[in-house]
């Protein structure tokens, strides 16, 4: 795995100065160190990061359910009580990575594995913790403390959840912002920063599954027609312009027009329309590597054809899809978006694009709060993607400077 | 060169085959089925009737058979060699024939006539849009090389990425709010892409007794601002870096030295010398660039409600419109299509060292 890593730093043609900086750590990780020493990657992950925190505390930034409830003469938690599976999963992964992550003497796969362990115990001792009551109430506590019952509450920074329509109050439907709704209220009368906060989830997930659903994709296909050539890479690369030649916005609506609105397929989905770029990208990389000594060597080793393809010839051609990932979750991001501003997207999770599609009211009123807010938050975190993007690309290939492979 | 485009173009066939049958094979195999919504509007009607309608739609276009013999009936349809249909929708003789679109199943017109209709709003808007971005991009491209390192490269290269990442559906929202709206600036039209009263208006503007007309061709162009606006800024940023890219390319090479040291003014080695190798760069996004935009007229025209062949496929979908959709995907293919080949027909023009004998 080692040699294999050092060829590619020859494969790959950098400058000398940064091969001589520190030639213990591995490629990707010298890569991803010096990408981060720029400041707009690192604005980028700054960003990034932020969401990654809102996501998975969300529950305790925003929302409707008091932290600790007085309530004649009783002590309860009702937040505690409304938490959903998923609301207590992510917390307990983002620390047991953290821990992973500070224990530095553990190898990546080790990491990995302890990850997939404990998520594969985890998830069904959530499942079966945490069973929020089907049907909420969230007038309760406004009620409950207008008629004096309360004696004591603790609230979330924002005291709203993202489904909390207000049916008490349908006067605060589509409110400008003010000291109450930070950042104004939608056409249901949910609070916009509490539905801001929660969409984090979404994006980040659809940006990172589908992106990895096509990168994985993409370079088993790209591997392949590269190794192969002759009439294996004739008829994929027909596969590759039949794809590449439907603007991937159109096949994507057709898709969800035609398989209904589920997470888990809009990622599939978005993933299946987006692995055109790392294809080519790998298979460009391949007919150049598979004239190299060092996969002549493996195959008069014998090796077995999975072993030459993805452990020899992979590491080597693999760091520069970094790039395209980042682009790529950039992408995807953007895609959902469009898709929930089309009314194509989830059907009453909060979403950026979603709210965005309820700026201009009917009878042509513009309510400016939910244009700019949620707008803001989809340009700022495509922005930080391709920042990251950009930096890696600088850093991989320190030509792209001055030559025109963008 | 003929043999090479006679060659592309033939091999165009399967790679449109492809296209299509990917589409129709998910719409034939989705749970929905085709024509969904079309059919649905049926249920008020009483059973028999009902019953009659939907056979009418299976004979009419033979939903009940397996998807395969669908999609070779569809074939046979839009190819201009094949069985010519009789009156009943059976299958004649084998021959030459027009070839057919098909009628649209929600609409109940030719989807020839509505594709006649939309695209030429769609190629309008993308004609207005393309030199845009190409100015645009390519002089501050070529500025930034030219003071590489300077204020101008770093402030283009920074902004541009920027607007780049802005989503087309932002930027639209926002501009309808701010500059088309009765409480902000009301500047330019909220929708469409001419007034109401369009069609009575002459063509040029002119002075009448009524005081100022302002004619046809304002007026088009008046509305399609804000569209061309948002349509055109996030393809600056990819053709400037890519123009600065190629250009500090060949400003470091030897001729350009030679050029310099013969003393050719600053202008004409930047202009005749170093664009001009630069160029093959543009001309490979060239071709990128025009099923992008199409791509994009379909958030555009949705946003800005303009009846152009975006808003047309945006339709299509939503209402499991078979017939429109095939017609739209096999449209948008074949200009992706003729735009790649049409690139590397340029290449050769352009590089004399390109030859495809």
């Amino acid at each position: 795995m080692s040699e294999a890593i050092e060829a590619s730093s020859a494969a790959v043609s950098l400058p000398l100065s940064s091969l001589s900086q520190n030639p213990s750590r591995g490629f990707a990780a010298r890569i991803i160190g010096d990408a981060l020493s720029r400041w707009g990657a690192r604005l980028g992950l700054a960003w990034i990061s932020l969401l990654v925190f809102a996501a998975v505390f969300a529950p305790l930034i925003a929302n409707s359910h008091p932290i600790l409830l007085k309530r004649q003469g009783e002590v309860s938690s009702p937040l505690l009580r409304h938490l959903t599976p998923t609301d207590a999963f992510l917390p307990l992964m983002s620390a047991v990575l953290c821990v992973t992550l500070a224990l530095r003497t553990l190898a990546w796969k080790r990491r990995f594995v302890v990850l997939a362990v404990v998520a594969v115990i985890a998830w069904p001792l959530c499942l079966v913790a945490f069973k929020p009551p089907q049907t909420v109430v969230y007038d309760q506590y406004r009620e409950a403390t207008a008629q004096g019952q309360v004696e004591w509450a603790l609230y979330t920074p924002i005291r709203f959840s993202p489904s909390d329509r207000m049916r008490d109050q349908p006067e605060a439907r589509l409110g400008a912002p003010n000291s109450e709704h930070l950042m104004g209220t939608d056409i249901d009368g949910s609070d916009i920063a509490s539905r801001m906060i929660y969409a984090c989830r979404i994006a980040l997930s659809i940006g990172f599954i589908s992106t990895g659903i096509a990168t994985i994709i993409g370079v088993i296909v790209g591997s392949v027609l590269g190794f192969f050539s002759g009439w294996v890479d004739m008829i994929g690369m027909r596969i590759v312009e039949i794809f590449s030649a439907i603007p991937t916005l159109f096949l994507l609506l057709a898709f969800v027009a035609f398989f209904g609105r589920n997470l888990y397929l809009m990622m599939v989905i978005i993933g299946l329309t987006g692995w055109v770029g790392d294809a080519v990208f790998v298979r460009a990389e391949f007919l150049r590597l598979r004239q190299q000594d060092f996969v002549q060597a493996a195959h008069a080793c014998g090796l077995p054809l999975w072993s030459i393809l993805f452990r020899h010839m992979l590491p080597n051609g693999i760091t520069p899809v970094l790039i395209n990932v980042s682009f790529g979750v950039a992408g995807a991001i953007l895609a959902e978006s469009v898709l929930s501003f089309l009314g194509l997207g989830l059907v009453d999770e909060p979403s950026w694009g979603a709210l965005l599609s309820q700026a201009l009211g009917a009878g042509g009123t513009f309510y400016w709060w939910i244009a700019v807010f949620p707008g803001a938050a989809i340009f700022l975190t495509v922005f930080a993607y391709n920042l990251i993007g950009e930096a890696l690309r600088d850093v991989i290939d320190p030509r792209a400077e001055r030559s025109a492979t963008a | 060169m003929i043999t090479y485009v006679i060659r592309r173009l033939v091999l165009m066939v399967p790679t449109l085959l492809g296209i299509t049958a990917l589409v129709f094979f998910v719409m034939a195999y989705s749970p929905g089925g085709v024509g969904g919504p079309a059919m649905d509007q049926q249920e008020n009607i009483k059973g028999q009737e009902a019953k009659r309608i939907r056979e009418y739609y299976n004979r009419r276009y033979g939903l009940d058979k397996p998807p395969i013999v669908q999609y070779g009936r569809w074939l046979n349809q839009i190819s201009p060699v094949g069985f010519v249909p009789d009156e009943k929708g059976e299958l004649g003789k084998f021959g030459f024939k027009w070839p057919n679109l098909g009628e649209s199943l929600v609409r109940h017109r030719p989807v020839t006539q509505l594709i006649a209709e939309s695209l030429p709003i769609t190629v309008l808007l993308n004609a207005v849009s393309i030199p845009f971005v190409y100015t645009i991009g390519i002089v501050s491209g070529i500025l930034a090389a030219r003071f590489r390192g300077k204020w101008f490269d770093v402030t283009t290269g920074s902004l541009f990425l920027s607007l780049w990442s802005m989503p087309t559906i932002w930027v639209g929202v926002m501009l309808i709010g701010f500059l088309a709206n009765a409480s902000y600036l009301k500047w330019f039209p909220t929708a469409g892409l001419h007034d109401i009263l369009a069609d009575s208006m002459p063509f040029l503007p002119r002075f009448t007794d009524a005081g100022w007309e302002r004619g046809w061709l304002l007026d088009t162009m008046w509305h399609l601002v804000l569209p061309v606006v948002c349509m055109s800024y996030g393809g600056f940023a990819y053709l400037s870096k890519l123009t600065r890219g190629s250009m500090l390319d060949n400003l470091n090479a030897d001729f350009v030295r030679t050029a310099r040291a013969k003393g050719v003014s600053e202008g004409t080695i930047l202009f005749r010398h170093v664009f001009r190798n630069s160029v093959l760069a543009l001309i490979t996004v060239a071709a990128s660039i025009v099923p992008a935009l199409l791509g994009g007229s379909v958030v555009i025209e949705t946003i800005f409600s303009i009846p152009g062949m975006g808003r047309l496929s945006v339709e299509a979908v939503q209402y499991r419109d078979r017939e429109l959709i095939l017609a739209t995907t096999l449209i948008g293919g074949m200009i992706g299509l003729l735009s790649d080949i049409l690139r590397d027909v340029w290449y050769a023009a352009a590089d004399p060292r390109v030859s495809y004998e």
